[in-house]
């Protein structure tokens, strides 16, 4: 009850705050100019940044801790297991703003390097390759966002793909089965539905991450319209809010910054749903026939 | 008669602790042996150490010879092994995210066969053997889990027999079934010999003197007894068999 009531508030909260703005013009927060001197306030690209942001991290980052979780599961020796799961339980505990830190000073040098520099030289002529590599990018923010929920995804993971029914596992064994084809014919089958669940979280954490983002994705309101480079500076809702709200003055201003959240409340709301929808079709498909 | 199987001297341990004790016994080709004996004998590590599935567990162990038409499993590849020597569990378990028909091949998917109607064809044959096809044939599609418990360990065998293996190993397949259930898998199991060699644990004397040629009768890991099922049970030689089986203890 007490957080349906709290959930009503903000929402009512960012709706009234954000009144003003979709009164004036309930079309202007799609636009693509966003110019505070103007008073236009078109936020296409961050809605588009925080997308195509977190796509890319969760992209990184399903193969990453499948690989990891099966690995952890099925071939590693206990004494690996155990450290690598205090690997991956620090991982967890690292605030953003450290990512934030590390992204800016060791990877975006190194990304700009030994990343864009080479793809952008050789694939260049494709738009979304295209150079120049400035460092602060898309590109960083996705994978310094992949950093952050390799380990949610992963330690989920591990928990289901461990609780896979032995007897399910001993039947593909019997049947001549290598331990690949256990993973891949039972564990991994048994565990899809959670692993969705995972993802969908993940994907949850990387649309409303801030800080980090903020810090590395170079906060440029031009992309994706200057250029559809991954290489390139861009925005997301939450980097938007965060770098303007305190220095707003202009009441549209803040009033379009709060609708900001409003959208990404919206976002996070709808990709919630879909996930629940998905699973609760999916697991009476498979348990109710 | 032909040794199909036999094993030398075969021990087992769970980390230190011992569960067989050099156990050696051979079983002929086309016959069907019950493994008796109390909770707790080594029956299951037993069968497990044949089909080489004991050395998955943690600690698992074996010692001796495990001779399969002369030749050492032990020096083959363990995947070649249980393709050979097929098994099915006291539970049924088919796997829940596969239909009917997808249970029975997933073996034989695993070997290479991928031709649409050839795997259509031997679901079929494998179903027909165990008497399931009639009762599933208008709906092969649905999950394997869908069935009465009965049914899922027909389809368990089915799917072992699929593989075509020259040995069957059941580890108590009825013991989770209703009387009905396991009367059909006992008349399945005398239907097999004509084809397979079937070593089969049992809790159930009764059922062990219904359905076998040869019993054994472990105790402590150590084979106590083995012979001819009607002498086995007519005129038992160890006193101790005795008293198990006229349910004295176990």
């Amino acid at each position: 009850m007490v957080v349906v009531f709290f959930f009503i508030m903000i929402f009512g909260m960012l709706l009234i705050r954000s009144f003003p703005a979709m009164a004036r013009d309930p079309l202007m927060i799609f636009g693509s100019t966003w110019d505070v001197e103007a008073g236009i306030f078109g936020a296409a690209p961050a809605i588009i940044g925080t997308l195509v942001s977190s796509s890319i991290a969760i992209l990184f980052a399903v193969p990453i801790s499948l690989a990891i979780a099966v690995f952890f599961t099925e071939y590693a020796p206990s004494q690996i297991r155990t450290g690598l799961s205090v690997v991956i339980d620090m991982l967890a505990t690292i605030p953003s703003v450290i990512f934030g830190i590390w992204g800016l000073w060791i990877v975006a040098p190194l990304m700009k390097t030994f990343v864009q520099e080479p793809i952008s030289g050789s694939l260049g002529f494709i738009p979304i390759f295209s150079g120049p590599a400035y460092g602060l990018s898309l590109l960083l923010a996705s994978v310094i966002l992949t950093f952050m929920i390799v380990p949610i995804i992963t330690s989920i993971s591990i928990s289901l793909l461990s609780s896979t029914p032995v007897e399910l596992r001993e039947a593909m064994i019997s049947l001549g089965a290598t331990r690949w084809e256990v993973v891949r014919h039972v564990a991994l089958p048994f565990s899809k539905l959670g692993i969705f669940a995972a993802v969908m979280l993940a994907l949850g954490r990387a649309l409303g991450e801030t800080m980090a983002v903020t810090m590395v994705i170079g906060n440029s309101f031009m992309w994706p319209f200057s250029s559809i480079s991954i290489f390139s500076p861009a925005s997301t809702l939450t980097s938007k809010i965060a770098s303007e709200l305190y220095e707003a003055i202009d009441p549209f201003h803040v009033s379009s910054l709060i609708e900001l959240g409003f959208l990404l409340l919206m976002i996070t709301l709808s990709v919630n749903s879909l996930a629940r929808l998905i699973v609760s079709r999916y697991s009476q498909r498979r348990y109710g026939t | 008669m032909t040794t199909k199987l036999e094993t030398k001297a075969l021990s087992a341990w769970f980390g230190r602790k011992q569960v067989l004790k050099g156990i050696s016994i051979a079983f002929e080709e086309r016959e069907v042996t019950a493994l008796v004996g109390p909770s707790g004998c080594g029956k299951s590590t037993f069968i497990r150490c044949l089909n080489r599935m004991h050395e998955l567990n943690p600690g698992g162990r074996v010692d001796g010879k495990v001779l399969l038409d002369g030749a050492d499993i032990y020096g083959m590849d363990p995947m070649e092994v249980r393709r050979k020597i097929g098994m099915v569990f006291q539970k049924p378990n088919p796997f829940p995210n596969m239909s009917i028909s997808d249970n029975v091949v997933a073996g034989i998917k695993l070997s290479g066969e991928k031709k649409k109607a050839d795997l259509e064809g031997i679901a079929e044959r494998a179903l027909k053997s165990v008497g399931l096809y009639e009762e599933v044939k208008d709906d092969l599609r649905r999950s394997g889990a869908s069935l009465s418990g009965g049914q899922q360990q027909r389809l368990c065998i089915a799917r072992a027999l699929a593989m075509e293996p020259e040995v069957i190993l059941m580890d108590e397949p009825t013991s989770a079934l209703d009387p009905a259930s396991t009367s059909k898998i006992e008349e399945l199991i005398r239907k097999l010999k004509s084809e397979i060699t079937v070593i089969i644990i049992t809790h159930n004397v009764s059922q062990a003197a219904r359905i076998s040629d040869k019993t054994a009768f472990l105790y402590l890991g150590e084979l106590i007894e083995y012979g001819n099922t009607k002498e086995f049970f007519e005129s038992p030689k160890s006193p101790i068999t005795e008293r198990y089986i006229t349910g004295r203890f176990g």
